[in-house]
């Protein structure tokens, strides 16, 4: 085994590799390659929006085409090409294995054609700019007869229809989607079969339980969206009607279908990230965290009732009045388990012996922005103000305010705290608190001002707003400016990030195996974890979040050292051994 | 300074309180958290606080802090779902009594209005259509104006940011919903959903008359544009 | 290596794992013709004038087809029996009527597409089309997409058999058998359900 290990060429090493750590920087290099296009997008409409028809510096003059294109391409993007891959795939790659103690991934060639499956549906999206028409613009929603009039409208020719904006987005989607499914399918398998000697269900840390969770709910959620996609596909290309009213459909079949993926996809975005949050918080605060499993359970409950609230959306798109109230009461509950995992987050805080290290400072910026983000959901949640602030920048607001944390801060936290485990060297902590404070600073003044344009009437996707007079005052044109200029800032500051992770990654390893005295698994691998990751299976004694517990010597206690109050007892979850050299020729 | 838009509309004021309800709720919310968040910060960082305690927060007795937050959260919730229902059923079911009987009718990339005709029933023959860029839906001061919305092609949805309104058209379904305007003025309508290229641009009014003068309008219309056929 | 080897401590192993990721993979797919099945439902419920189209579908070639495809899940599960005896020449043999029968659901089918694209009802129907009749358009949308995933399932079902016969004719890689055995019920069940749905209720 170790002879073909050395002989790996460079393709197989480092771009058909199937080895879980690959994949998973795979994903997160290609989901911050997407940020920077989703980024400067947002960068282009934000410009246009505070100085309408200027010329744009870096692009030129915006149309109203192109900012619609944009816009939708700019959502599309950050959910489902930074988000997903980001806080599933390259988190789930990178950590599960890790975290249960195992080498790889159940499935290594199903988990590396996911991979390459989600570039094809990254090169099939970028490349919609590139034909006749531009991207499509009509929303990341993508509702139809909009999104569906590509054979009626435009395009009577298979092919024409077929290499149009709106056709390419669709496959793109369709395809992402069907590599998260793999992916999601490896998770949950090497999760369930793959642990190691004495980690029992509830030893697991509690990121391999969300992204497990995250996982199944986007498996049981997105099936009817993979079959609505096809068929929106070939309302476009073949010309069936399935949404269009004029040719039989009904265009509100799309959005309960797209809805009912499209809310619990935003728990799947922010299961992962919470799940980093619970990693960090208990090791700087040095202290267990607060409520394991009554987290689990939360989590749990969300899950069920994920699937049962996607109709908030539609509160205003002609949907049975005496339906609202139900998913109004649907999303209350749904509040629930989520304000519970919070709480207990900040309960870990208490009583602990708080470090600020960069990783802790950017989950707790997380967590003062989701709650402005989450209590922000109770305005939308009542159905009644819904109806004044659907669509209207309270929304974007709103949602901004808890998928920026979500996706980003939880992405830097993770990179900042797993950044020596997976290279062996560290970040800069100086440039990472600057990061830090300019993102949090620059982010809360491009935001918060917009809540406030939102009240005003402001609605949303509109290139131009001289028409309308309640826009066209002050106070809502100058903050406009203040929040394009402070977006400028917040994208200027990731090049802090940028610049600190070439300059990190060129200097030499240290190899500091376990640099913040942690007690999860990936700590107890060499840094970086080489091929198949540990010397030998470590045995699991206890949970993960054994901090300061009085009577050992540390204020930590690995997973794999035994306590003075452990029982040896982790034979019993040994179902059926298998021979050393069957499990270590299994690649 | 008012963070809405000047309210016009009979239902809009409660909206208003709703909101402000639940920014009641919240901003005490937002406090709490914000204490509970920042103080362990200052009290138990690293120099002053060099050692931790060793809580799990799975026993009853520190867990129960969760659930009591969680309990005011949730009674909190249902206050405010109390509060909003007569609103919403208010808002979204057409009262018995209709003055004034209008058909809207979205298309890309502006709105059509639809007025009876002489008969005074609506959808008939004899119906007068006005559909024009920067066009005013004319409707009489203080009274119940029912309208029904459809649209010719794609989703779009009307937006009367005064009258804190607002309603998905969607094809090949009619909605019909009212308001009941209190203050003469010349409001804009929006389109809020994505509609195509001119979304921006698809901004018509309405004009909320006295009644003396909405009727001088209404003759108007059938004497200069005569009688057109209706729409579909 | 072999120090490695010694200190090697073994995982918690319950299922196979093939057995458990096709398990995975399988919910995920009734979960998308669970989608399917209930947006057609929701418009047969909307369109009675829907039973009028169902006519032209041909339920007796659609119940040999239910039948043939119920009898090769007879036999891949025989297969199943032959591989965890090690039985390789049982094996190739019953898989081999699996496939046959795969094949007679293919072939039937075509023969039915065949009748009903020759009597012009097509994926979009052009005839009904221009006569304005959309909504029995959108029938035939419906039968396709449904009928069309479900054949494409038993075609990729096929092409998989006929792949791990292949391995198994080395000698490798007998669990398989077991895998494609649960894909092909999933793949009958969910005829179980378009048979009703497109052929009976009319």
């Amino acid at each position: 085994m170790d002879a073909t290990l050395h002989k790996q060429s460079f393709w197989s090493k480092y771009i058909f590799s199937t080895d879980h750590k690959v994949i998973g920087m795979q994903y997160a290099i290609m989901g911050i390659i997407m940020a920077g296009v989703g980024g400067f997008l947002a960068y282009v409409f934000r410009y246009n929006l505070a100085y309408p028809n200027a010329s744009i510096p870096l692009f030129g003059h915006l149309s109203a085409t192109q900012y619609n294109a944009f816009v939708t391409c700019h959502g599309m993007i950050m959910v489902f090409w930074v988000g997903m891959p980001v806080l599933l795939s390259a988190l789930g790659n990178l950590l599960i294995p890790l975290m249960i103690g195992t080498d790889d991934m159940a499935f290594p060639t199903v988990n590396m054609l996911s991979f390459w499956i989600f570039f094809l549906s990254a090169v099939v999206l970028l490349a919609s700019f590139f034909v006749p028409g531009g991207a499509f613009g009509g929303g990341w929603t993508m509702y139809p007869p909009f999104s569906a009039g590509g054979y009626v409208n435009h395009n009577p020719h298979f092919f024409t229809a077929l290499f149009s904006g709106v056709s390419l987005m669709i496959l793109a989607v369709a395809l992402e989607l069907v590599a998260m499914l793999m992916g999601g399918i490896n998770f949950v398998v090497t999760t369930i079969n793959k642990r190691t000697k004495g980690m029992t269900a509830f030893r697991v840390p509690i990121v391999v339980w969300f992204i497990n969770i995250a996982s199944v709910i986007f498996m049981f959620s997105v099936g009817p969206l993979v079959a609505g996609a096809f068929m929106l596909l070939f309302d476009n290309i073949l010309g069936t009607g399935f949404y269009d009213p004029a040719r039989g459909g009904d265009p509100m079949l799309w959005e309960h279908l797209f809805w009912f993926f499209g809310h619990p996809e935003v728990y799947v975005l922010l299961l992962p990230a919470l799940g980093v949050l619970a990693e960090i918080l208990p090791v700087f605060a040095r202290k267990p965290l607060f409520g394991y499993k009554p987290i689990i359970y939360m989590a749990l409950v969300s899950a069920v009732l994920s699937v049962l609230v996607w109709a908030h959306h539609q509160f205003v798109a002609g949907i049975d009045p005496r339906m609202a109230t139900f998913f109004s009461i649907g999303t209350i509950l749904i509040s629930i388990p989520f304000a519970g995992i919070f709480l207990s987050f900040m309960a870990t805080l208490w009583k602990g012996s708080i470090k600020f290290s960069v990783p802790m400072m950017w989950v707790l910026g997380f967590i003062g922005l989701f709650l402005i983000g989450g209590l922000t959901g109770l305005f939308l949640g009542s159905n009644t103000f819904d109806i004044y602030a659907h669509d209207t920048y309270f929304v974007v607001a709103h949602f901004h305010y808890t998928l920026f944390p979500d996706i980003f801060f939880g992405f830097f936290a993770a990179i900042y705290y797993w950044f020596p485990k997976f290279t062996g060297k560290s970040l800069n902590a100086g440039l990472g608190k600057l990061h830090f404070w300019l993102t949090f600073f620059a982010f809360n003044v491009t935001w918060f001002v917009l809540f406030f344009n939102g009240l005003a009437g402001q609605h949303r996707r509109i290139n131009d707003y001289s028409d309308f007079s309640l826009i066209m005052r002050e106070p809502y044109i100058t903050f406009e400016k203040i929040a394009t200029i402070s977006a400028i800032i917040l994208i200027l500051s990731q090049f802090i990030f940028l610049y600190n992770l070439f300059t990190s990654l060129a200097k030499a390893k240290k190899g500091v195996k376990n640099p913040w005295e942690s007690n999860t698994l990936e700590w107890v691998a060499d840094s970086p974890p080489p091929h198949g990751n540990f010397q030998t299976y470590p045995v699991v004694y206890h949970g993960p979040y054994e901090y300061s517990l009085p009577g050992e010597g540390a204020d930590f206690l690995p997973q794999n050292v035994q306590g003075k109050n452990d029982t040896n007892n982790v034979t019993q979850n040994n179902y059926e051994h298998k021979t050393a050299t069957s499990f270590a020729t299994h690649k | 300074m008012n963070i809405f838009p000047e309210n016009v509309s009979t239902y809009g004021q409660e909206i208003d309180n709703l909101f402000w309800l639940i920014f009641a709720f919240v901003a005490i919310a937002f406090v709490i958290s914000l204490f509970v968040l920042l103080y362990p910060l200052i009290k138990y960082n690293r120099k002053a606080a060099p050692k931790a305690e060793y809580i799990t927060g799975e026993k009853r007795k520190h867990f129960k802090w969760v659930v009591v937050a969680l309990v005011l959260l949730l009674g909190s919730d249902f206050v405010i779902l109390y509060c909003e229902h007569d609103a919403w059923g208010q808002i979204e079911s057409v009262p018995a009594k209709a003055d004034v009987k209008v058909g809207i009718i979205a298309r890309q990339w502006n709105w059509i209005f639809v007025y009876p005709g002489p008969d005074g029933i609506l959808n008939t023959a004899d119906d007068v259509i006005v559909d024009d860029m920067n066009s005013s839906l004319h409707v009489p001061i203080n009274k119940n104006v029912v309208f029904e919305l459809r649209s010719q092609d794609v989703i779009h949805s009307f937006f009367l940011a005064n009258a804190r309104f607002k309603q998905d058209v969607l094809p090949g379904r009619t909605v019909v919903r009212w308001f009941n305007l209190t203050k003469e003025g010349k409001y804009d309508i929006s389109c809020t959903q994505i509609c195509g290229v001119l979304h921006s641009k698809m901004r018509n009014f309405v004009m909320v008359e006295s009644e003396d003068k909405y009727k001088h309008y209404i003759d108007s219309l059938y004497t200069a544009n005569g009688r057109k056929t209706a729409m579909k | 290596m072999s120090t490695k080897q010694q200190h090697l401590s073994l995982p918690i192993n319950k299922v196979p794992e093939g057995r458990l990721g096709m398990w995975v993979l399988i919910a995920g797919e009734l979960v998308i013709f669970g989608g399917l099945i209930a947006t057609y439902l929701q418009y047969r419920l909307r369109y009675p004038q829907w039973s009028e189209m169902a006519a032209h579908t041909s339920t007796l070639i659609g119940a040999i087809n239910t039948v043939v495809l119920l009898c090769s899940s007879y036999t891949i599960v025989r297969a199943h029996e032959a591989a965890q005896h090690r039985d390789i020449p049982k094996v190739l043999t019953w898989m081999t009527c699996t496939i046959a029968g795969g094949l007679i659901f293919l072939v039937d089918k075509s023969i039915e597409y065949y009748h009903e694209i020759s009597e012009g009802f097509t994926f979009t129907s052009p005839h009904l089309q221009q006569a304005g009749d959309h909504v029995n358009s959108l029938f035939w949308s419906f039968y396709y997409i449904m009928t069309g995933l479900h054949g494409t399932h038993v075609l990729v079902g096929i092409i998989v058999m006929f792949i791990i016969m292949m391995q198994v004719r080395k000698g490798k890689n007998l669990h398989r058998v077991e895998l494609a055995g649960m894909y092909w019920h999933m793949v009958d069940l969910i005829w179980i359900f378009l048979f009703p749905l497109l052929y009976i209720a009319k």
